[in-house]
């Protein structure tokens, strides 16, 4: 499977390629006012509005202090960018290696030395089963 | 329609009948007025006629069925003036319903294209709403006459457009003055863009306009079946129905339109004998009057009925625990949008289970809208709706609050006056501020969005509110006003109630707009534990001091009589530069300016004043004789809170704006 490679602090997600549709170098975000942790504002995209997502908050584990690289899904509810920590690398994955746990990633891949956990974008960014809800 | 199949053929028949069916609704009621008009008569027949014959044709045999009644029914008034009875035309109109759910049922629901129902009576008719021998387009449709039916998607995608060309437009501008230095107010190729872009955004923005007149039927004869089921007698008037507005916010306010027109006829117009018994008509009047006012639409429902008996609401809403004690006629007319509160004698099938108001103003609310009430005791009521025309471009206060940047939808916007410390005062637990004799609670933006700030700040409060609530909130500075393109968040942004979308700023930045009815219902959550606004420290208990500029003698000492007089202190300059350089050692509460005059005009001070942090939040009012919209816009856009025109000058206007922005007496 083709896929695009998130670095996400310590560690390493991969996206299928065909929800990628680009990636950026760190947009200028604003913040939007009592939204959940998850969330790290609106960046501005050709002059469409485009909502940024704290990748580490959504899978839980911990949360990015310094946005590098946006990665731009194209989702069936609209765009909508996941935070990179460092640059994000295409690679072709290979047959599973193990199961992952988070109800949003469907498997680990071996990736040289590293353990590469798939991401399903429409779980992820589903606005139920977002992990926190400290909004409003 | 040879090569069409049975599904295309009941298509087209939809489209003719949502047409026919329409206009059959129009012509009854018309005819209901005008018995005697055979030429109606005729037309409503010519309807029904083909109305059968194309549902033959279609294959629904229950609607050929129940057209040839009606058909009968018809023809039995031909000839007649007197045949046209209220009855008779009752069951005409029920026949119309009858069809109108039959063909639905088959078909799905029926959707008449506005332009096809308008104006299409009798001597004035029209061609036939579907080209015969076109295939069915379920989208996108042309009527043959040049009109063609777009879904409101594809101009939403156009109005985004079009605004983005217009951000995009001015960024290109910001480019060529930063890094080729060209001024391009100078280049003739950008300000013919300019003007391009302003004329094509006015022309789309068009095009999801519709005339009021597309939704009067349907209030005439809601008005007309109540008026029948209480045995009332009513006169069904419309004006400005021409009056055009978004169809997006025209179709938000018909079920409310309709509520106020259903209360007007079951409970402000009396019965014909109450009627002759004070003196009044036997027949009263509903009266819808749209107008355009600026960038607002007004929509009135009026009535020559009963009037809102006050004393009733005040005996309802004292039993629901609201102290009425000090409230005028006026107040308590407003209290009837509250949810159960109603007025009405008794409860009925049609309106007054005291919920339905409440309602209008939630779905006026939703249209960005308000809604106001104006009655007077045995001479009628006056419900007006005020929304603008449209929703695509929000007129919107910029303030800053917790170092960010904030539009506010203007609508909301009662007033903004500067902070005093020294008026604020405390209400169940809370910090409270008078806006017009009215406590106000109040609260920081920047504690109600959940933003850090460390410094209190003594920045100037905006009110906001509607017919039900106000709250203030205090802000680092106001920064001045913006039209704002405004775009919705959806998915997969979450949804959050204090913002109601954002907007793309012409240097690429994202401007996040609030939401005015969330802010307030969040204040008001947190307010029993909020912090009250830290007291600035340094008001005291003084005279308010103005500062006048003008180069003009006669008019400066004129300002300065009246304004000492009131009980102001007041300083003076004789130009722009003079009191800037007066200001930058002594600050004053609020800065009084001609806009002509030498070294530096009033728009060079005010500008100047709002980029002096000492100084930015100091009110300034600007008073000239320069009447133009570019020059007043060019005022409000470099900072000032409020513009009078010397034409309209007198002692009364200049005394209330000084006060409404210093927050009431010298």
């Amino acid at each position: 499977m083709q896929a695009v490679l998130l670095p996400v602090r310590q560690e390493l997600y991969a996206l299928p390629v065909r929800w990628v549709r680009e990636v950026l170098t760190a947009p200028q975000i604003t913040p939007l006012p009592t939204a959940p942790p998850e969330f790290l504002g609106l960046f501005n995209l050709r002059g469409e509005i485009v909502p940024l997502f704290d990748t580490a908050a959504l899978l839980g584990i911990g949360t990015t202090d310094d946005v590098a690289f946006t990665v731009v899904l194209l989702g069936p509810q609209g765009p909508a960018g996941l935070s990179a920590t460092a640059f994000p690398h295409r690679a072709v994955l290979d047959e599973p290696t193990g199961r992952s746990e988070h109800h949003s990633t469907a498997g680990m891949f071996r990736i040289g030395d590293r353990v590469a956990v798939l991401i399903e974008p429409p779980a992820l960014l589903a606005p139920d089963r977002r992990l926190s809800a400290g909004s409003a | 329609m040879a090569g069409l199949d049975l599904g295309q053929v009941r298509a087209l028949f939809a489209q003719e009948a949502a047409v026919r069916l329409a206009r059959l609704g129009k012509q009854l009621l018309l005819l209901e007025q005008a018995s005697g008009d055979q030429e109606l008569v005729d037309s409503v027949f010519r309807e029904l006629h083909t109305l059968k014959g194309s549902s033959a044709v279609a294959g629904f045999e229950d609607v050929s069925r129940i057209a040839h009644e009606l058909e009968d029914l018809v023809d039995g008034m031909r000839g007649s003036a007197t045949a046209a009875t209220a009855e008779a035309i009752d069951r005409l109109l029920t026949g119309v319903d009858e069809l109108n759910a039959a063909i639905e049922a088959g078909v799905g629901p029926l959707v008449p294209s506005p332009d096809a129902v308008a104006d299409t009576m009798p001597g004035q008719r029209t061609e036939e709403p579907v080209p015969p021998d076109a295939a069915p387009a379920p989208r996108t449709e042309s009527n043959g006459n040049g009109v063609v039916m777009v879904p409101m998607e594809r101009l939403d995608e156009l109005v985004r457009l079009v605004g983005e060309s217009a951000s995009a437009h001015l960024r290109v501008g910001r480019m060529l003055q930063e890094r080729f230095r060209i001024d391009p107010a100078s280049c003739a190729e950008y300000t013919k863009l300019s003007r391009s872009l302003n004329d094509l955004q006015d022309r789309t923005m068009r095009t999801r306009m519709v005339p009021v007149s597309t939704m009067t039927d349907q209030m005439h004869r809601a008005a007309r079946d109540v008026a029948r089921a209480r045995n009332k007698d009513i006169r069904w008037e419309v004006r400005g129905a021409d009056t055009e507005l978004d169809r997006g916010v025209l179709h938000r306010l018909t079920e409310a339109l309709l509520h106020l027109v259903r209360n007007a006829v079951d409970h402000g117009i009396e019965s014909a004998a109450e009627r002759e018994a004070k003196g009044k008509p036997r027949q009263g009047l509903i009266r819808l009057h749209a107008m355009q006012l600026g960038s607002e639409v007004i929509i009135a429902v009026s009535d020559d009925g009963a009037g809102i008996d006050t004393e009733r609401v005040r005996e309802q809403a004292t039993r629901q625990g609201v102290d009425v004690e000090h409230m005028s006629a006026e107040d308590l007319c407003g209290l009837i949008f509250r949810s159960r509160l109603s007025t009405a004698a008794f409860v009925t099938d049609i309106s007054g289970r005291g919920v339905g108001l409440d309602a209008v103003r939630t779905a006026v609310e939703a249209a960005s809208g308000r809604v106001e009430v104006r009655s007077e005791r045995g001479a009628g009521t006056e419900f007006r709706i005020i929304v603008p025309i449209t929703l695509a471009v929000l007129r919107c206060l910029l303030v800053e609050a917790g170092g960010q940047r904030f539009a506010i939808p203007f609508h909301r916007v009662i007033t903004s006056r500067r902070y005093d410390a020294e008026a604020v005062t405390r209400a169940e637990g809370c910090p409270v501020v008078w806006v017009d004799r009215r406590p106000v609670r109040v609260s920081r933006l920047a504690d109600t969005l959940a933003m850090a700030q460390e410094d209190p700040s003594d920045g100037p409060v905006v009110v906001l509110g509607d017919t039900a609530d106000s709250h203030a909130f205090q802000v680092d500075r106001l920064v001045g006003r913006r039209d704002v393109v405004l775009k919705g968040l959806g998915p997969p942004a979450p949804h959050l109630p204090v913002v109601a979308g954002a907007g793309v700023e012409p240097d690429g930045s994202i401007l996040v707009v609030l939401d005015p009815p969330g802010l307030i219902r969040r204040a008001r959550r947190a307010a029993a534990t909020d912090a009250p606004p830290a007291p600035a420290g340094r008001h005291s208990a003084r005279r308010h001091q103005v500062m006048v500029v003008d180069d003009a003698l006669t008019v400066r000492e004129l300002q300065r009589s009246i304004l000492e007089r009131a009980g102001y202190e007041v300083r003076v300059a004789g130009d722009g530069a003079q009191a800037l350089s007066s200001l930058r050692q002594q600050p004053c509460d609020l800065v009084l300016t001609d806009v002509e005059m030498p070294n530096m005009d009033g728009f060079a001070l005010t500008e100047a004043i709002r980029s002096t942090p000492a100084l930015a939040n100091v009110p300034v009012l600007m008073l000239t004789s320069r009447a133009g919209d570019s020059d007043r816009q060019r005022g409000l856009d470099a900072g000032a809170d409020g513009y009078i025109l010397k034409s309209g000058f007198d002692e009364g206007s200049l005394l209330t704006a000084v006060n409404r922005l210093l927050g009431g007496t010298p």
